[in-house]
């Protein structure tokens, strides 16, 4: 047999053999397959309203210690527009957050008016529950302080008397202030591809590519037990060499990776709208994509054969490899969106091998991948992959 | 013919693992030849494992030279001390999987399985994963993948260890047939009774080199002072000392 088919020849027989290892382990494969499949169930529905530049409103229950008609007013005109109630004290309100009868509350303090009768955003105090969402208290604070100036507003109009047509024209001064005339808020890639992030388009990719790095854990199981148990040596002598059985091993879990991908992506694109949340958009650049998720699967299968080859026994690969995903993982804004990180750890995001595939992965999914772009990110990819793979012949080599 | 004719030379042999000052393996010559069987002796520790990894090819030596004599070049086939095959696997698998991958024609693969199933007697545990079989079944198992090689020099190490009277009374039947078959045998063991009924000489180590080598009656009625030896564990217990070495 010339040489070539007889490595591709071993190369397969290498890989066969490892599917069926991994078919025939249970932990091993829900891993693979059922840990980001759930991950990204529970990511969508918790990022979504995270992702979002339009957050919803959260229910608000009022208490007026302000006995003012102005104070009354206000408050009717809000109740007639949000999803509100009214109740009598402090003690009611606390008790109708707490249950969750409403998810926020406001009170208006008795000395909401100054004493020049002039309404003070400061004596209005917002009260949530523990699982209010950071942006929504501030989206209800930020209509709070709209709505008040709207009433200061017409205050002042009705005490201008004739002069606030002079000032205003014929304009009704009540779409002055109009918490409808908000600036919208677009991010590039929207304005490129007019698509936007949701938290599907953000979790599928992100859990996918962490699904796709916990190979280490297969990968691991076997390597380590060929070596230990000299079934290593064995296949030496049998004239296969280290860089065919490495080679046989990327082949068989890249494989593998693309069966978790059209995994993720039905989950995403089938399952997700049928449990009530926005679907997976498929209108991607095929060619893009199929080079990323190359490059990704080469570098998780050549980071896990590197953990393998330098831990002395499995609980030590899956401590040190389940460790390091989680950490890249953090890192890489998988766990977390980038977008919510500070600054300085963006920027140390983009030295993750994690954060390249998942810088790649979503420009891919939201349909704006630029070639040089792409092009660096499946570049460090492949860097990082031969790195990963030349330091683990190095080591098995050393071992003997 | 190939009778005794030498198929593996190794000569003044050294080796010493990274960071070590002293070496592992020290000085060692050995020829192994057709027909013949080695028994390769010594205490836990004293080298016989690295040096059957030098013999293999997998180490090599800084010192010395080894040579395996032919053409074509001998074949070369161990069997490890531990079980050096899938445990999720069954006993076919496995010897498909290690069969597949010498590259050879499919009907000579079916031929070489069937013929290590027969001599091993494993035609019941076929489809048996061997991780579920007793301790014999995965000896013969690990004897059976290494006859699929068809070797003409055959390294064992350790190969009954923790097999029952029965299963070890077939596996030095099996290296008996290799001897007949013309292979070179290399036997390290600590079982002096398994050494005096295959092998024809014997080598002895400790600390790395070679303490004593020849024939079996040659080294029991050698010109050493307490010689006579009764039987090969007094000889043994004689060059290597009484002390414990684990």
């Amino acid at each position: 047999m010339p040489p070539i088919r007889h490595y591709l020849h071993q190369i397969l027989m290498i890989a066969r053999k490892e599917w069926t290892l991994l078919f025939r382990n249970p932990h091993g494969l829900a891993v693979l397959f059922l840990m980001p499949a759930i991950f990204v169930l529970v990511m969508s529905f918790t990022l979504r309203n995270t992702l979002t530049t339009q957050i919803d409103m959260p229910t608000t229950g009022w208490v007026l210690e302000n006995g003012s008609r102005q104070a009354k007013l206000w408050a009717q005109q809000w109740l007639d527009r949000y999803d509100a109630r009214m109740y009598a004290t402090r003690h009611d309100l606390r008790n109708a957050i707490a249950s969750g009868e409403v998810q926020s509350g406001v009170l208006v303090l008795g000395s909401w008016l100054d004493s020049t009768g002039v309404p003070d955003s400061k004596q209005i105090e917002i009260w949530l529950n523990h699982k209010t969402q950071p942006a929504a208290a501030a989206r209800l604070r930020a209509e709070l302080v709209l709505s008040v100036m709207q009433v200061n507003l017409k205050m002042k109009m009705a005490a201008a008397g004739p002069f606030a047509n002079m000032m205003t024209g014929n304009t009704d001064i009540t779409k002055l202030l109009d918490d409808n005339n908000i600036p919208r808020i677009r991010y590039l890639y929207e304005i490129d591809s007019g698509r936007t992030m949701t938290a599907v388009q953000q979790t599928v990719p992100a859990w996918l590519i962490f699904g796709m790095f916990f190979v280490v854990i297969p990968i691991a199981g076997v390597l380590i037990q060929e070596r230990n148990d000299g079934t290593l040596k064995r296949l030496e002598i049998f004239g296969v060499s280290k860089t065919v059985i490495l080679g046989g091993k990327l082949f068989a879990f890249m494989i593998l990776n693309w069966i978790q991908l059209a995994f993720m992506l039905i989950v995403g694109y089938v399952l997700l709208p049928l449990l009530g949340t926005d679907g997976l958009s498929l209108e991607i650049s095929l060619f893009w994509f199929i080079c990323m998720t190359f490059a990704i699967s080469a570098a998780a299968v050549c980071l896990a054969l590197l953990i393998a080859a330098y831990s002395k026994t499995f609980d030590h690969a899956a401590a040190l490899g389940g460790g390091i995903n989680v950490i890249l993982a953090a890192i890489a804004g998988i766990m977390v969106p980038r977008m919510l990180m500070p600054p300085g750890l963006q920027k140390i995001s983009e030295w993750s091998p994690m954060g390249w595939a998942l810088d790649g992965m979503q420009m891919v999914f939201l349909g704006v991948p630029e070639t040089q772009f792409m092009l660096i990110r499946i570049g460090l990819l492949l860097c990082f992959t031969s790195l990963c793979f030349a330091l683990s012949i190095i080591r098995l080599e050393r071992h003997r | 013919m190939n009778e005794n004719r030498p198929v593996l030379i190794a000569k003044n042999i050294s080796f010493c693992y990274p960071g070590q000052s002293e070496p592992t393996v020290f000085n060692i010559n050995l020829t192994l030849r057709r027909g013949e069987a080695t028994g390769l002796l010594g205490p836990n520790g004293c080298g016989k494992s690295t040096l059957i990894d030098i013999l293999t090819g997998l180490k090599k030596p800084q010192k010395g030279s080894l040579q395996r004599v032919g053409n074509p070049t001998p074949s070369l086939a161990l069997v490890p001390q531990d079980y050096a095959f899938y445990p999720q696997l069954t006993c076919l698998e496995n010897l498909r999987f290690f069969g597949e991958i010498l590259s050879i024609p499919k009907h000579d693969i079916d031929n070489r399985i069937a013929q290590a199933v027969k001599d091993c007697l494993l035609e019941p545990f076929l489809e048996k994963r061997a991780q579920e079989c007793s301790g014999g079944i995965r000896r013969k198992l690990n004897l059976a993948i290494a006859l699929l090689q068809r070797p003409d020099i055959l390294l064992l190490d350790e190969p009954t260890v923790g097999v029952d009277p029965q299963s070890r009374a077939l596996l030095l039947a099996l290296v008996k047939k290799c001897l007949i078959d013309g292979c070179a045998v290399l036997y390290a063991t600590h079982y002096m009774e398994e050494v005096s009924a295959v092998c024809t000489n014997i080598v002895l180590m400790d600390q790395g080199s070679v303490l004593a080598s020849g024939s079996l009656s040659t080294l029991l009625t050698s010109n050493d002072s307490h010689a006579p030896f009764q039987d090969l564990d007094t000889l043994f217990i004689h060059y290597t000392d009484r002390s414990l070495r684990d």
